[in-house]
């Protein structure tokens, strides 16, 4: 009985346990290593590790992944504690659903930042949500069956990008904002100062040229 | 595979505008539907996640903070919690000299009768508990005086406090539902003067814990946050 009690409240501690793990073991060798291939393959050891269930092996996906990740979602929250509860989210799903990772179909690097960048908008959206509904939307919010799925088709950051220059400047704004920061049809409008339809439409003829540019 | 044809009612719309995270209202509750029940639609899903994520290689990385790490371990172990508890209460006689010479004169210092006191019939036996996590098991120790309705807890170091955050003291008796004993100010050694109904709380077998908080103390009068260290009252 005590037992449950206090696993309902183990939630993220705020207080700083391993200060000297952290320090030490913190690199960023997602953005600095010389040869990203071999980092993609050390990461995907890492998550296949960590789906047969290896702690240590989670320790260090998250040396070697936090920072990037905890970016993105610090991007999408502009909140440093709502960017440390949603990156411990993040990790704690991978810590339950790394089997979902095919390194086949993605980078997995990709993958963590996809599921990292999910989870802050699930957060992002959360905290609009009236308080009265709060349990609510956090059950609906959570993970859609697809987010574990990614395929990349060797699309390339390269490559993208030069398929985003060929949009007009301005529905190449909103596809960033939409997915880098989280903003939906409604805040786009209002930020541009257009009515509903027409964001609409410049987003959608905006994803039509890019995939038609990205499968050229 | 994806169709070319443009057409602005392309049935993969609804999949790149779900994976774009624009959706909203009832857009967004039948893609969830489709993305739960249709295996087409959540493949094409899955592509435009692959199309749009090098967007994201472009954001800057950010040293997350310290405490980040702590509290996923202790999500993804939440069984940890109940070995520690196992652990402290074989750990109590056998703890680390320094801590040990702390509750030894704790315990004297609850155990000298003081000359204020008035002679009343046997009072209730002083308490101690030993609060820590898994990892640190011994982090304070929490010494109860039912006669001065006096509980004093002290820290190996001061429990740094997250700058808006607060330390909450809860007392979780046998019925496991928490009751805060109030915020603990900050100090190597506190002494809170406990009140009825909370009195009555502290026996023996009781759980003490210390939670973080927003600033202030939870706003719902339960834990939400973390719990940094917890024990057992027992018998000094």
């Amino acid at each position: 009985m005590r037992s449950e009690v206090v696993q309902t409240m183990a939630h993220p501690p705020a207080g700083s346990l391993f200060p000297a793990l952290m320090v030490s073991g913190m690199n960023w060798t997602m953005d600095r290593t010389p040869d990203p291939r071999q980092d993609i393959q050390a990461v995907t050891g890492l998550l296949d590790r960590v789906s047969s269930g290896d702690r240590d092996a989670l320790a260090d996906l998250y040396d070697r992944t936090s920072a990037k990740l905890f970016g993105i979602c610090l991007r999408i929250l502009s909140s440093e504690s709502d960017a440390e509860d949603a990156l411990q989210e993040v990790y704690v799903t991978v810590w339950r659903k790394a089997d979902r990772f095919d390194s086949g179909k993605a980078s997995p690097i990709t993958w963590l930042s996809v599921l990292a960048r999910n989870k802050a908008i699930d957060r992002l959206r959360r905290r609009r949500v009236t308080a009265a509904s709060l349990d609510e939307a956090s059950e609906v919010a959570d993970d859609a069956p697809s987010a574990f799925d990614i395929v990349q088709q060797g699309i390339e950051t390269q490559r993208l990008a030069g398929c985003l220059d060929e949009l007009d400047a301005k529905p190449r704004a909103m596809i960033r904002a939409a997915f880098v920061e989280g903003a939906t049809y409604s805040e786009l409008a209002t930020r541009e100062s257009v009515p509903l339809g027409t964001m609409k439409s410049w987003i959608r003829r905006a994803l039509l040229r890019l995939r038609g540019c990205l499968e050229r | 595979m994806t169709g070319s044809k443009p057409s602005p009612d392309d049935p993969d719309r609804l999949a790149a505008e779900f994976a774009l995270g624009v959706l909203e209202g009832d857009e967004l509750a039948e893609a969830r539907r489709l993305d739960g029940s249709d295996p087409e639609f959540r493949a094409e899903v899955a592509r435009w996640s692959g199309r749009l994520a090098p967007m994201l290689d472009d954001v800057a990385p950010v040293q997350p903070p310290d405490s980040a790490w702590s509290g996923i371990e202790t999500r993804i172990a939440p069984s940890a919690t109940v070995h520690s508890l196992t652990r402290r209460l074989r750990l109590w006689k056998g703890m680390t000299a320094g801590v040990s010479a702390l509750a030894a004169a704790l315990a004297l210092f609850l155990l000298v009768p003081r000359p204020q006191q008035q002679p009343l019939p046997p009072a209730p036996a002083p308490m101690v508990a030993m609060l820590g996590d898994a990892q640190a098991p011994a982090k304070m120790f929490a010494a109860w005086d039912p006669r001065t309705s006096q509980l004093t807890i002290m820290s190996g170091a001061a429990q740094a406090t997250p700058p808006s955050r607060s330390h909450e003291l809860w007392v979780i008796p046998a019925d496991g539902k928490p009751r805060s004993l109030g915020v603990m100010p900050s100090g190597k050694t506190i002494r809170i003067r406990i009140i009825q109904p909370m009195v009555s709380q502290l026996a023996k077998g009781v759980t003490l814990a210390v939670s973080v908080e927003p600033a202030g103390g939870s706003p719902t009068g339960a834990p939400t946050g973390p719990v940094i260290a917890s024990g057992t009252l027992e018998s000094a």
